[in-house]
């Protein structure tokens, strides 16, 4: 199905009837839990990475990891569950937009980066000894990948209103 | 800490009347009036009030304010029916091949409804 007939067939579901019909501060409130989402899944992603990338050392890893990835996943969660909503709403004002190509890509990459990381020897080990130096490059290197992914991904979405 | 005076005066520089008054970018300076048939009633539903019109062969995408602030103008969703005249000013794109215009004023026999008094 091509993203314009997908587009159209979700503007006309029960779902952006539905969302339509909400009144008119509707998309204006999944807009806000829409931001919420990406703060907190942001603010915890980047502070995962950074502590991974070098900072707060003084800080156990281990420590860090399980809060940031539980609010991120919570962050993600909420992002989601408002973002199909808002797109159903005026999906076919977004038809050609080229942001669409930055935004649902990047968030592919994103998250077959944290597959990657979360399955990977070095952040399976973390929770249990110190880490090797090459582990904390492993690691290193998926948090870059992270925030250049995550950052992208943002990027495309707030532009998408803009185009 | 230094950058902080600089934030102040940008903060203030952009909230200030004469920035308001400008017009929207994207958008042509100059207001436009148009007189149309209505072929898609006002939705109160997407980031924006939205409504379509005819004006001679060429259908129009009348742009109106956020819906809250739509709805506070009067202009409320099943207000102007179909096929009802209407007279609308607003700011035209400036995007070649789109008929689109950022409206901040609508008529409709008697009613008026100002979306954007301040841009009049």
């Amino acid at each position: 199905m091509s993203a314009a007939l997908f587009f159209t067939w979700l503007e006309g579901s029960v779902l952006g009837q539905f969302t339509r019909s909400l009144g008119v501060w509707s998309y204006g409130t999944i807009n806000l839990v829409h931001i919420i989402g990406i703060a907190l899944l942001f603010g915890s992603i980047l502070l995962l990475d950074l502590r991974l990338l070098g900072a707060w050392r003084k800080v156990p890893l281990a420590a860090l990891s399980g809060p940031t990835t539980f609010m991120a996943r919570i962050g993600f969660a909420l992002a989601v569950s408002s973002g199909i909503p808002m797109l159903s709403v005026n999906a076919t004002d977004y038809i050609g937009n080229p942001f669409l190509l930055v935004k649902f890509p990047a968030i592919a990459l994103a998250l077959v980066n944290v597959w990657l990381v979360h399955r990977s020897q070095a952040w399976r080990a973390h929770r249990v000894r110190d880490l090797m130096p090459r582990e904390n490059r492993r690691l290193a290197i998926g948090a870059s990948l992270s925030l250049t992914f995550w950052l992208t991904a943002i990027t495309g979405g707030r532009m998408l209103g803009y185009w | 800490m230094k950058l902080l005076p600089g934030f102040a005066v940008a903060a203030v520089l952009a909230a200030s009347p004469a920035f308001a008054h400008h017009g929207w970018s994207g958008q042509e300076e100059k207001l436009t009036t148009m007189t149309g048939t209505v072929v898609q009633s006002v939705s109160l539903a997407g980031p924006h009030g939205a409504m379509k019109i005819k004006v001679g062969n060429q259908v129009w995408d009348i742009t109106l304010a956020p819906p809250a602030r739509t709805s506070r103008a009067g202009l409320t969703e099943g207000k102007i029916p179909v096929g009802a005249t209407v007279t609308v000013r607003g700011n035209r794109t400036t995007e070649p091949g789109h008929h689109e215009m950022k409206t901040i004023f609508v008529k409709h026999g008697s009613d008026e409804y100002h979306v954007y008094p301040d841009r009049e």
